[in-house]
């Protein structure tokens, strides 16, 4: 991960087609058009897993289904904990056969349609259920030097929990981190700089104009009329951590791709 | 093994308004989706077939619209499907659906088993299951919470009641209707997704299922709707427990033991 900082790749995320979608081909052309764009650009594709409970078809079978090209260091996959033993191990197979080496690894959120991994499907046995850290354990158990694996970090959770469970991921065996969506300098941002100084971090721009989006994330009301510029937030973080890895939620691929690439040189 | 699962398409929301004038549900402007508890009865159906082999099809009995709950039930796994769509099928209550559904099964021939999910939500009534089995004077489990095992010529299960569960054993063909207990429905994959959008859906109508037309429709249902109104509310009582967090759930588990809970 190291690498994708030294060389100025930005993380961009987006997400599959929903599973319910009405208009299936329109939107894996729309996938497919976003994905090779990012590989064209030289920045890393960031699939996410059924991100917010909303059943969407997973990176991997994308990738394999419309036969995208992988390079290694441009692609990183969302994992999380709401899929079945032969699911998960499906992912992690496709993952391996691919060339895909880089997984962001989480909890998730779950829903009614998503089945649970059992802590018995992950060799857990001291766990009533799965979180992230059990998923960490059984990859780098059943994959061994197979993946870089990497975790989230909440800023906005209670601070001594959140640097808790930090600690439980890397004895787990992460080896990046990636924040939750910062606006401005964040102190518990700061803290987890200085307490891991040699894990590579990639602080997450928030760049969609909505900002109030962020309300739940954040834990309090963010008003829906507030004004809010993206690229100058993305500059100002490039400033504030400079020695740090950037992830690009929500990032408008019209309006947006293009200002980009510029930013970070 | 030749399975048969039979699917509804039902209303996509427990807030479904009733017609005053024909007392049946109002579906129109409501999105649809395949009824929650077939897809429980599919993922069996899918696992059986890649357990033992054979074949599995999905069938259903609605409009032209309930098509998209089939493809949703080839998508994971189903080999092929099929729809009994007509007029003449319309206003049909669950003595003259299940006869329908009986009757195509007989026209799809040597089934083995068929299964239903326990219920549909927008009824509730969970007659189509056993109906089925009545018209085809087959065997029947419903509730079954675990298929425990299966034999060239029989299927033992675990079928659940409010006081534990009960194992049936049954010579084929028979039918099973099941509970969200016995698995773990599968998401659809890309591939399952596409395939299913390409797959050619057969409908049948009454003469292709060699259906008596005094059977089925309104004229084939003797369920007479006089009258509906919303179940009585539960009478339920809230007790605060107060103390230590010991005492507490010392308290909790004795009131929980008291009620047979624990």
């Amino acid at each position: 991960m190291i690498y994708h900082i030294q060389n100025k790749i930005y993380h961009v995320e987006f997400l599959p087609p929903k599973q319910d979608s009405e208009k299936l081909e329109k939107d894996l052309e729309i996938f497919s058009n976003k994905y090779l764009r990012v590989m064209d650009s030289g920045y890393c594709a960031c699939i996410t897993d059924n991100a917010m409970g909303l059943l969407s078809f997973q990176g991997t079978e994308m990738i394999e289904e419309l036969d995208l090209p992988v390079i290694p260091e441009q692609v990183m996959i969302h994992l999380n904990t709401f899929h079945t033993k032969d699911d998960l191990d499906n992912i992690l197979d496709i993952c391996k056969s691919k060339g895909i080496r880089h997984l962001l690894i989480i909890t998730g959120d779950g829903s009614e349609r998503l089945p649970k991994l059992q802590p018995s499907d992950v060799g857990a046995t001291d766990v009533e259920s799965v979180t992230s850290v059990e998923l960490l354990k059984y990859i780098n158990r059943e994959y061994p030097d197979t993946f870089v694996l990497g975790v989230a970090f909440n800023p906005y959770e209670p601070e001594e929990h959140e640097f808790e469970k930090m600690e439980r991921k890397m004895k787990a065996g992460a080896t990046f981190i990636i924040t939750q969506p910062l606006i401005e300098r964040n102190e518990v941002v700061d803290r987890l700089l200085k307490k891991y100084p040699e894990i590579p971090v990639i602080v997450d721009a928030w760049m969609s104009r909505k900002l109030h989006l962020l309300s739940e994330a954040v834990g309090y009301e963010i008003p829906e009329n507030t004004e809010f510029d993206p690229i100058s937030t993305l500059k100002m973080l490039h400033k504030l951590y400079p020695e740090y890895g950037i992830y690009l939620s929500l990032l408008g691929f019209k309006t947006q791709y293009d200002l980009i690439k510029d930013i970070w040189v | 093994m030749k399975i048969v699962v039979c699917i509804k398409q039902v209303p996509a929301t427990n807030d479904a308004k009733i017609d005053p004038e024909t007392k049946r549900i109002v579906r129109k402007g409501i999105k649809a989706i395949l009824n929650p508890f077939d897809t429980y009865a599919v993922e069996e159906g899918v696992q059986l077939r890649d357990k033992f082999g054979g074949e599995v099809i999905a069938l259903s009995m609605g409009p032209p619209k309930a098509e998209e709950s089939l493809r949703e039930a080839v998508s994971v796994g189903v080999d092929r499907a099929i729809l009994l769509s007509d007029r003449a099928f319309g206003g049909s209550d669950t003595w003259a659906t299940s006869y329908a559904l009986a009757k195509a099964i007989e026209k799809i021939g040597d089934v083995d088993l068929v299964i239903c999910g326990k219920q549909a939500i927008d009824g509730d009534t969970a007659q189509v299951g056993p109906g089925i089995a009545a018209h085809l004077d087959w065997l029947q489990a419903t509730y079954v919470m675990a298929v425990e095992e299966i034999s060239s010529s029989s299927i033992r299960v675990k079928r659940m009641h409010e006081d534990g569960y009960d194992i049936c054993e049954m010579s084929f063909p028979t039918v099973i209707t099941v509970v969200k207990d016995i698995n773990t429905p599968r998401v659809p994959s890309l591939k399952g997704r596409l395939a299913s959008k390409k797959c050619e859906i057969p409908v049948w109508k009454p003469n292709d299922i060699g259906a008596d037309t005094s059977k089925i429709g309104l004229d084939g249902s003797p369920t007479r709707v006089i009258k509906t109104q919303p179940p009585p509310p539960r009478h339920t009582s809230t007790k605060k427990i107060e103390g230590s967090s010991i005492e507490c759930a010392q308290s909790l588990l004795r009131e929980l033991r008291l009620r047979s809970i624990v």
